[in-house]
């Protein structure tokens, strides 16, 4: 941004200043377009050269290594499909994990929406202490994710843990066992991501909502809509750009979902938590197979890129 | 104009630098230095001159053994320094992997956990050291673990193995007599109940939530048990339901409780808060140390042989059964050609009577069993030294928690997921272990 007018202004300048023939004017007019490019160039070279080092080879290399038997030691060996017709045929975890990663996205990504959007709403009204709440309500998400696990370990344990002490003095006499149970452990887990991520997403839809234009509340007002008709017809409207990104934000999120599992459930109690990135993971790290872990990377990455895809027809169709 | 084109040359410089490091780091490596031992002209000096070989470790501040073989080595052999090379002990296998794969792992490379092994050897990163291990004394146990198509990968140097940790004042408390290593494990469960009534607070086992607490002694003591056969793993049965039965009937604290609430093995038989504990050797050293600062409660506590599958192992004139791993030491393939007689001369030292008792007076089980090792060890001070804590410690058939399998990783995983099922009760006992097995099974096939 700041190259290109004094770019301009070199160039617009250079012809009077000096007057030499056309051919000369060429000459230094391409050889100041090399040096502003090479200078753009080297702007973003550090950054560039760091993603492509760290983000972009590592990801070609990945559908070079699914298709191989590796352990990380040694050369690959080629194996071309064989892990992905084991993927899809034999293994009995994979099919469990994609199916709870399925469920934790299923219900984590319309919870964490309509937590957020209503905070956002909530703490966008001019309320005393409005700027407290929401920076009490980012605290989660800037909070170690290891001490967040600790706590509500703690808080979801079945027999000492205040929330099933809570049920019991309402007369639930089996409360669930919470992260101990195959039934409700993803439950559980579902309930602390939506609670770390609100508050993130919450910062977005503030900003979003700052871009609803206030006259057009004023004419719903006029024509005597009501609060809920302003947010259903005025504010849910304005805000799908916002409301767009973080549907995608959060789908990609919660489809590669890990530490929170890992540190909450490890994938248990069984494999009723187990999700596709712990399970990347395991293949990789514990059992040593980075061929086969790579497979599932690649397969995760495939499930990411349509469910996208689809979101953006979507929302093509809805805007038309 | 000159400032344009000097800012310029500085950005690009920049640039070039950090796309040189980035890319130069790989090539750097394996000739570069993973510490200091690997650096200067030691690492090129002939054989007679001064050699500087490094080993890895981890937690050494907590962890004193890598620091005690170094130095009792040097003190033997001054022209051979040992350096130990610190990594995170919770991330050791991953971390050693990434060294290894990059050509910066150490020397001498200790081994963890055995199962590491086979991923390690298939790699090509660890030297054979057969030549190293058949000359070990025959009183040095461990050396099969690390054993693949006989083919010796490491010497083991430490033995850890199993045994039964007890209260003397909480038994004395409720009455009962204490354990004299003729117990199976339906006499401990029977003592463990009778405990948990008399005491009203403490209960009368604990055991912690990691599958080895279980399904180890279910694989060393079941005759016929085969971990890496794949096939069949009802032996684990017997052992689930007489622990499900503990725990359901409040005789050890239940399986949700120590996992949400993060206990400690530690807390709670240092803090009284069980009568009983399975547990490794390794926790006499932890035990003596936290009642010396008060961390611990002072109690008078005793060692016996852990419960026996049936009465054909029990009482002191036979050996118990139980499990443990040894830690070893192996070379890295990659060795500088100099130091290959060093390293071989340090694994050996590891593992022969003056390494063990060096760390048999800081609490440490050696490989070594010999009467030297037994007195250093039974010498630290409040440690337990009465006749059948000395029998405990030093009398049983440990068999390997991890025996080298190319599989043994995959087939502990889906164990590990079993045992959170069963023991968190969200799953059948038989379910959960059919589930493992085609687990298994699909993985093995």
């Amino acid at each position: 941004m700041t190259t290109q007018p004094i770019a301009s202004a070199q160039l617009s300048a250079q012809p009077g200043a000096v007057p030499t023939g056309r051919g000369q004017g060429r000459r230094r007019r391409s050889s100041l377009r090399w040096h502003n490019t090479l200078r753009g160039w080297s702007f973003i070279a550090p950054n560039f050269i760091g993603f492509a080092v760290l983000t972009l080879v590592p990801i070609v290399v990945l559908f070079y290594v699914a298709l191989t038997k590796w352990g990380a030691l040694g050369d690959p060996e080629w194996i071309g499909l064989d892990n992905f017709v084991k993927l899809f045929t034999r293994d009995p975890r994979f099919n469990t994990a994609l199916w709870n990663t399925l469920y934790y996205t299923a219900l984590h990504m319309p919870l964490t929406l309509a937590a957020s959007l209503g905070l956002a709403v909530l703490l966008n009204q001019r309320i005393r202490g409005a700027a407290f709440f929401r920076t009490t309500a980012f605290f989660p998400y800037i909070t170690s994710i290891v001490a967040i696990a600790m706590v509500w370990n703690l808080l979801f344990s079945p027999d000492y843990g205040p929330i099933n002490q809570i049920l019991r003095f309402f007369g639930v006499d089996n409360p669930p066992g919470w992260t101990v149970s195959s039934t409700w452990a993803m439950p559980a887990v579902i309930v602390v991501g939506t609670w770390r991520e609100m508050g993130y997403y919450m910062l977005l839809f503030l900003a979003g909502l700052q871009t609803v234009p206030r006259e057009l509340y004023e004419a719903a007002r006029v024509d005597g809509a009501g609060a809920w008709s302003r947010f259903w017809h005025v504010t849910v409207p304005c805000l799908r750009p916002t409301t767009f990104f973080v549907t995608v934000m959060l789908t990609i999120g919660s489809m590669k979902v890990f530490d929170l599992v890992f540190v909450m459930t490890e994938g248990g109690p069984g494999r009723s938590t187990l999700v596709i990135s712990q399970l990347i993971w395991q293949q990789a790290f514990v059992e040593g197979d980075f061929g086969y872990a790579s497979a599932i990377a690649v397969v995760l990455f495939a499930i990411c890129l349509i469910l996208t895809i689809f979101q953006f027809w979507v929302n093509r169709r809805v805007e038309r | 104009m000159k400032k344009t084109t000097l800012s310029l040359l500085t950005a690009l410089a920049a640039a070039s630098a950090l796309a040189l490091t980035a890319c130069g780091g790989g090539d750097e490596t394996p000739s570069g230095s993973p510490s200091p031992g690997n650096t200067g002209g030691s690492s090129e000096a002939p054989a007679a001159e001064p050699v500087t070989i490094t080993m890895s470790g981890w937690s050494l501040e907590t962890t004193p053994e890598f620091q005690v073989l170094a130095d009792a080595f040097h003190a033997a052999n001054p022209d051979v320094t040992v350096e130990i090379k610190e990594y995170d002990a919770n991330d050791y296998g991953t971390l050693m992997l990434a060294d290894m794969s990059a050509g910066a792992a150490p020397d001498i490379i200790t081994i963890k956990e055995a199962k590491a092994l086979g991923q390690w050897v298939d790699g090509g990163q660890l030297l054979d050291v057969t030549d190293v291990v058949s000359g070990l004394a025959s009183n040095v146990s461990g050396a099969g673990s690390y054993t693949i198509d006989g083919v010796n990968y490491a010497a083991p140097y430490r033995q850890d193995s199993w045994v039964l940790y007890y209260n003397i004042d909480l038994f004395a408390q409720a009455g009962i007599d204490p354990p004299d290593g003729t117990w199976t494990w339906d006499d401990y469960a029977a003592t463990a109940k009778e405990l948990t009534s008399k005491l009203g607070g403490p209960k009368g086992a604990y055991e912690h939530s990691w599958q080895s607490t279980l399904q180890g002694f279910a694989q060393a003591q079941t005759p016929g048990a085969d971990l890496a056969g794949g096939q069949d793993y009802s032996y684990l049965k017997p052992y689930y339901e007489r622990v499900l039965d503990l725990q359901d009937s409040g005789a050890q604290e239940a399986y949700g409780n120590i996992s949400t609430n993060k206990l400690t093995y530690q807390g709670q038989f240092g803090k009284q808060e069980a009568a009983m504990m399975a547990m490794g050797s390794w926790y006499v050293a932890t035990l003596l140390a936290q009642q010396a600062s008060g961390e611990a409660d002072s109690f008078a506590w005793g060692i016996a042989p852990i419960p026996q599958y049936d009465s054909s192992t029990t009482g002191t004139d036979k050996v118990p059964v139980t499990f443990g791993d040894p830690t070893g030491l192996a070379i890295n393939a990659g060795i500088d050609e100099s130091k290959l007689e060093a390293a071989k001369a340090f694994l050996a030292f590891a593992a022969s009577d003056a390494a063990g008792v060096a760390l048999a007076e800081i609490g440490i089980v050696s490989s070594v069993a010999s009467d030297a090792v037994t007195a250093a060890y039974f010498g630290q001070a409040g440690i337990p030294a009465d006749d059948l804590s000395k029998f405990a410690m030093s009398t049983h058939d440990t068999r390997p928690e991890n025996p080298q399998s190319p599989n043994i990783s995959a087939i502990q995983t889906a164990l590990g997921e079993a045992h959170s099922a069963i023991m968190s009760e969200s799953s059948g006992i038989d379910e959960a272990i059919a589930q493992a097995t085609e687990t298994i099974q699909a993985e093995i096939g």
